[in-house]
């Protein structure tokens, strides 16, 4: 099945990405547009899920404004998290209810799409029950979150590559205390890819596990009108 | 996948049993399958109104959350507050003891803009 990628090639704001993916997902939930799936940085942002707890904040709404983070309360599933520059964010806005549901279901596809991922740079990662995400030896490295409305996902998961992971610090991630948050970087040392190509990875990977045929595009180049419309507010 | 005969199907995966102008309400077996171990179930206020096609509920496993759609219009006369201690019965027995609320319903013909048994499983994945 047809779907579309964007990458984006500048951190884009929290409020910003959300704005993105509401347009777009109203736009697939009446069937405008194929599945398509957000490939993003964020500037420094702490979410809460749905039914996130606030005492898993470690910091005052001023602290975090002082720190230069932002601070929301996201409609997406799963607990708090961090996101900033140098970590890759997937936001797959896709039709789950149909007969081309995936048997394993998609949490599984999200964590596999993780998983092989770090599989192309020589890293092991598994599953841990009841701990969704891809975990490593050294640490929790995707973390997953997602909101179905009309059986069409948004929100995704997060790829640790090359961020500053002090801004985890400050929350206790996903609820889980005193487990470790792992980068590449902090695997991989000075062995650490660049950001594009492990973007690369995690849409080849995308592609392959949840069988779409990724047609891609960058912010910055050519894309469908109806696409750019959506992208760009235009 | 289990599909009950006897019941009216939205193509949003939640599931219609109608009787004597109550229509009970619950998420399908496939529906569940796919969002995993429920966690949390954000259920209606006794006494609203919804119209076919409004979100009246939520249901969230640890990592996802899902809106559930009224798929008929009526008034919230009953929801199962069983799931607010124990959301796992969707899981377990999704078209029984994990229905979701029941509705008076407005027009009882709006039954036959849902899918029956056979047009629903066309809509779900293949065994």
């Amino acid at each position: 099945m047809k779907a579309w990628s964007v990458s984006f090639n500048q951190p884009v704001s929290y409020q910003d990405g959300l704005d993105i993916q509401r347009r777009i997902l109203k736009a697939r939930q009446e069937d405008r547009i194929p599945d398509t799936v957000l490939l993003l940085q964020h500037q420094p942002v702490v979410t809460l899920g749905n039914r996130g707890r606030d005492n898993y904040l470690l910091k005052t709404k001023e602290e975090y404004t002082a720190m230069g983070i932002d601070l929301f309360r996201a409609e997406r599933g799963g607990d708090v998290t961090f996101h900033g520059p140098g970590q890759w964010v997937i936001y797959p806005i896709m039709h789950l209810g149909g007969s081309d549901a995936g048997s394993h279901g998609y949490l599984f596809n999200l964590e596999e799409i993780a998983l092989r991922t770090l599989a192309d740079y020589g890293i092991e990662g598994f599953r841990r029950e009841c701990k969704s995400g891809a975990w490593t030896d050294a640490g929790k490295i995707a973390a997953i979150g997602f909101r179905l409305k009309k059986w069409v996902s948004f929100h995704g998961m997060s790829f640790n590559v090359s961020n500053d992971l002090t801004g985890f610090g400050t929350i206790v991630p996903c609820g889980l205390e005193g487990e470790p948050v792992a980068s590449l970087k902090t695997i991989l040392a000075d062995a650490c890819p660049a950001m594009e190509p492990v973007g690369d990875s995690l849409l080849n990977h995308f592609a392959k596990v949840c069988k779409r045929d990724l047609e891609r595009f960058d912010l910055a180049g050519e894309m469908p009108a109806e696409l750019a419309e959506l992208i760009r507010d235009e | 996948m289990a599909v009950p005969q006897d019941l009216f199907y939205a193509k949003t995966h939640e599931w219609v049993s109608l009787n004597e102008g109550i229509a009970t309400i619950g998420i399908t077996d496939f529906a569940q399958s796919q969002l995993s171990d429920l966690t949390f179930v954000e259920l209606p206020e006794v006494g609203a109104t919804f119209s076919a096609g409004d979100e009246v509920a939520v249901v969230e496993s640890v990592k996802a959350a899902a809106d559930v759609y009224a798929p008929v219009a009526g008034e919230v006369i009953e929801v199962n507050s069983e799931l607010e201690d124990s959301p796992e019965l969707i899981n377990k027995d999704s078209f029984g003891a994990g229905w979701l609320f029941k509705l008076k319903v407005v027009k009882e013909s709006e039954v036959d803009n849902l899918l029956d048994a056979e047009s629903y499983e066309e809509l779900c994945p293949p065994e």
